[in-house]
């Protein structure tokens, strides 16, 4: 009887678990360990992951940041970071306890040569206590001035393994801002590449980190029935909503660089806009998938020059009230100009010039204090072709939409009209609704889990790559210009309004409304 | 918040389905709006009062997570001949102050009223929606026709093999996943995925990974009362299965194993215990250079401690999953595709249950 030996590289006992797939250990070291991204984000998203059996044993998180934390001292600081913002609490002790064995701390300036020596040996006293194995994550959770700095030491010290070589891996996270235009943006990709390979750079934008930003791919391919009618045939115009009920906070100063253009609409939303607008891929793999969306982006109608302004409104808040509850002008929030002429609501009608999208508009807005805190997509179906009904009840009938709810709760419907029971042909809308919470119940994993744990396993479909920012800049960049040229500013608007009224001008000219989301 | 009667509502077994449309007759859209759920059509069959209500109240708990409409059936035919039902609705809060609510059905019969039951319930499944058939008990093997009447539109059939007396339980389950389009499931297996997932995170390194290929004897201890009950064995039975299957370890018909560097020791102790009974307490895994896994409960911190001899000793933990029928249904309710690995572990289970019968 001959028996044969199992195959090594995948693990047989994983096939049917939860997690078919779990990362090989490694070393995750966080630059910048001692910020808010870092106890809000990071952290908690790995503690999460531990408790539900999704790290491998041996995985080891390195902190690395100027503060003089001990090791313990900085376990202590996650641990009430993970009490605070952790997805699953009260923190399990015994997942923590082991989960606490594998964090560490060094202490460090980013451009400190000596730091980064502390660094190396601490690693290669993880591979030999926690079988790492000497496979490297290095998450950059600095400002993008340090970018530089850091990978010069890394590549310097040899802590880069080279992609093409059999070994252990090296891959290094890039949190946004990609740049503050399309210059700087090369600039940065430029860094990245003299000492990683593209494939090794895994761009976070977190909104490609949540499921129903993912469940779009899902909805339009693995659905029979939407994507015969997802073109211009069918589709009237597409609206996308990404509204905020917050003011900037604490982050006058980054907000007085970027605006809501920069920090919204040149990345999370054009990444909705490609999911919406993309081909289908030959495969789901991560150049496949980023080839198309790649291709949305190439495909975006120029701003007309010189009248860059006509396709664009811009806004910013004052004094109003959200929620029943009072709100400042942004120019009044701490650490922002009083003068300031920065951005905080933006609406755009753009154009994808392609077969299937071709004069088709997708109207696109963005805002800090308006009325309520939501993503929504919503696609408005051209009307029926002959209007037998409304002739007899003088109703107008209403077009079919189809509304993708980002956030929060999260969920799709379609709107169609129906017959209103009695005797005169009536009709009325209705919705057919699915909503996640309804029909799965449990809370779905945060963006940043999912993201660390494909970091892990090296699978980039959920990361920006280099072209697809450089394109969105490519695209974004003219009417940036022509914005801060302007000495007009931003039209103002009452917090917890819609936005300011030019907004509604930009769709209303075309025979259109806003969807109330 | 709402009209929708949670309580029961006694009706005629031929108007179910019209008393289930005046349930929801008057409810308003908006936002205070009930919202009537299912993504499952779930079908429990018992047989005794006791198990009707613990069907109930499990059920009732599940579609707080997987909506579902829910036909609990009693039926027995050494019972008075009736044919009685009543319709409910679980309603559960899901945030926001809204609600999610769906239905309840329960049919009892007795005497030769039983043989309505089948084509009741298959007129009350709703369309395009799969059917789970939970089966609270002992399985009937010596009736297989009677199962396999029931079992006609059942996607997915659910059992628990604590409860199963004979090996011929088992040889019911694994035909049903062989010559049926219906896909076995076993809360039994359920109970397992955490040692499952806790043997899986040994040989998650590479170097680890090797190493499957070198196990010589696998020992798996587990509690059992004092009565020797076959059920008590098939967690055991299960796991040393599975990790045969997957490793492709070949077992014959006496329930030798074979693998790569030769016959494999599996051994099967009982440790006698009060409480969770039937449950695996530790396994013990050695390889051919002399070295051992071993895997334990730490009841007191809620994990499985998985330690590895070798040069590096890095300790995996993983958290105890919740072990409550609803927890354990709900898990089989979530994954609509059949188990292709339990399929594979059945008939080695089969074979395997030779040694511990």
């Amino acid at each position: 009887m001959s028996v044969v030996a199992p195959a090594i590289d995948a693990n047989p006992l994983r096939e049917g678990l939860e997690q078919e797939r779990v990362p090989d250990a490694s070393c995750l070291v966080i630059f910048g360990a001692s910020g808010d991204l870092t106890q809000r984000k990071l952290i908690p998203a790995l503690y999460s992951l531990a408790h539900d059996g999704l790290l491998p044993a041996g995985q080891t998180i390195i902190g690395y940041a100027r503060p003089d934390y001990t090791d313990d001292a900085f376990r202590m600081a996650m641990r009430e970071a993970c009490d605070k913002f952790a997805r699953v609490r009260p923190v399990d002790e015994a997942v923590w306890e082991n989960f606490a064995k594998g964090l560490f701390y060094v202490r460090g300036e980013f451009g400190e040569h000596e730091g980064i020596l502390r660094l190396k040996e601490k690693l290669e006293e993880c591979d030999r206590t926690r079988g790492t194995g000497g496979r490297r994550i290095y998450y950059l959770a600095v400002p993008p001035n340090f970018f530089e700095t850091i990978a010069q030491l890394l590549g310097k010290e040899k802590m880069v393994s080279d992609p093409e070589q059999d070994g252990p891996f090296t891959r290094v996270i890039i949190e946004k801002p990609f740049g503050h235009d399309l210059a700087s943006a090369k600039e940065l990709n430029r860094v990245a590449v003299t000492t990683f390979r593209e494939r090794q750079v895994f761009r976070i934008d977190h909104y490609l980190g949540k499921e129903t930003v993912q469940n779009l791919l899902v909805l339009r391919f693995a659905n029979g029935i939407f994507e015969p009618f997802w073109n211009r045939q069918y589709i009237d115009h597409v609206q996308v909503t990404v509204a905020e009920s917050i003011g900037v906070e604490k982050r006058g100063p980054y907000f007085e660089t970027a605006g809501i253009s920069r920090d919204i609409i040149q990345n999370h939303m054009l990444q909705l806009v490609s999911l919406i607008g993309m081909e289908p891929p030959v495969a789901f793999e991560a150049d496949a998938v980023r080839d198309e969306k790649v291709k949305v982006l190439r495909a975006l109608r120029e701003f007309p020059r010189g009248r860059e302004a006509e396709a664009a409104v811009r806004g910013q808040y004052t004094d109003g009230s959200v929620l029943g509850e009072k709100a400042i002008a942004y120019r009044k929030e701490v650490n922002v100009d009083p003068n300031s002429n920065v951005d905080t609501y933006a609406a755009l009608k753009i154009f994808i010039d392609n077969w299937r999208w071709a004069d088709v508009p997708f109207y696109i807005r963005a805002g800090k204090r308006l009325p309520k805190r939501v993503t929504d997509i919503s696609i408005h179906f051209r009307p029926a072709p002959y209007p037998l009904f409304n002739k007899l009840t003088n109703v107008t009938m209403q077009p079919n939409v189809l509304a993708i709810r980002i956030q929060p709760d999260e969920g799709i419907s379609l709107k169609f009209d129906s017959k209103v029971p009695g005797p005169t042909v009536r009709t009325a809308p209705v919705t057919m609704e699915f909503r996640y919470a309804t029909s799965f119940g449990a809370e779905p994993p945060e963006a940043y889990e999912r993201l660390l744990l494909e970091t892990m396993l090296g699978d980039s479909t959920l990361f920006a790559r280099r072209d697809e920012v450089e394109t969105a800049w490519a695209w974004l960049d003219p009417l940036l210009n022509a914005w801060a040229a302007d000495p007009i500013g931003p039209e103002l608007y009452p917090a917890g309004t819609w936005g300011p009224e030019a907004a509604d001008k930009l769709i209303e000219r075309d025979g259109r409304k806003w969807r109330r989301p | 918040m709402t009209d929708i009667p949670t309580t029961d509502v006694h009706i005629d077994v031929n108007a179910i389905e019209k008393n289930l449309s005046e349930l929801w007759r008057g409810q308003k859209d908006g936002d205070d709006a009930v919202t009537r759920a299912a993504l499952w059509n779930v079908v429990a069959h018992t047989s005794t009062s006791d198990l009707h209500a613990s069907a109930n109240e499990t059920l009732g708990r599940a579609s707080a997570t997987v909506p579902q409409r829910t036909i609990v059936i009693r039926s027995n035919p050494a019972d008075e001949a009736e044919l009685t039902s009543w319709i409910s609705a679980n309603c559960h809060m899901i945030g926001g102050g809204k609600q999610v609510c769906s239905e309840e059905i329960n049919i009892v019969a007795g005497g030769d009223r039983i043989h309505r039951v089948p084509p009741v319930v298959n007129a009350l499944l709703i369309p395009d929606m799969p059917v789970a058939f939970w089966w609270l008990g002992d399985l009937p093997n010596e009736h297989e026709s009677y199962v396999e009447l029931l079992l006609e539109s059942a996607d997915k059939l659910i059992v628990d093999s604590v409860h199963f007396d004979s090996p011929a339980d088992l040889a019911l389950v694994a035909r049903i996943g062989e010559q049926t389009s219906t896909s076995p499931a076993d809360l039994n297996w359920g109970r397992l995925e955490e040692w499952r997932v806790a043997t899986a995170s040994i040989f998650d390194p590479p170097e680890m990974r090797k190493r499957l290929g070198s196990i010589r004897r696998v020992r798996v201890i587990a509690g059992s009362s004092n009565h020797e009950f076959f059920g008590e064995s098939i967690e055991s039975l299960l796991y040393a299965s599975w990790l045969s299957a997957q490793v492709g370890h070949n077992v014959d018909a006496s329930g030798a194993v074979e693998g790569a560097a030769g016959s494999i020791d599996y051994a099967f102790e009982r440790r006698h215990q009060s409480t969770d009974v039937g449950g695996i307490a530790l396994v013990e895994i050695s390889f051919e250079d002399g070295t051992c896994a071993g895997i334990t409960r730490d009841r007191d911190r809620g994990v499985l401690v998985a330690n590895v001899d070798g040069s590096v000793t890095v300790q995996s933990v993983t958290r105890s999953l919740n072990q409550r029928l609803d927890e354990l249904i709900v898990r089989q309710l979530k994954r609509s595709e059949g188990d292709r690995v339990l399929r594979r572990v059945l008939p080695i289970a089969l074979k395997l249950a030779k040694r511990v019968a």
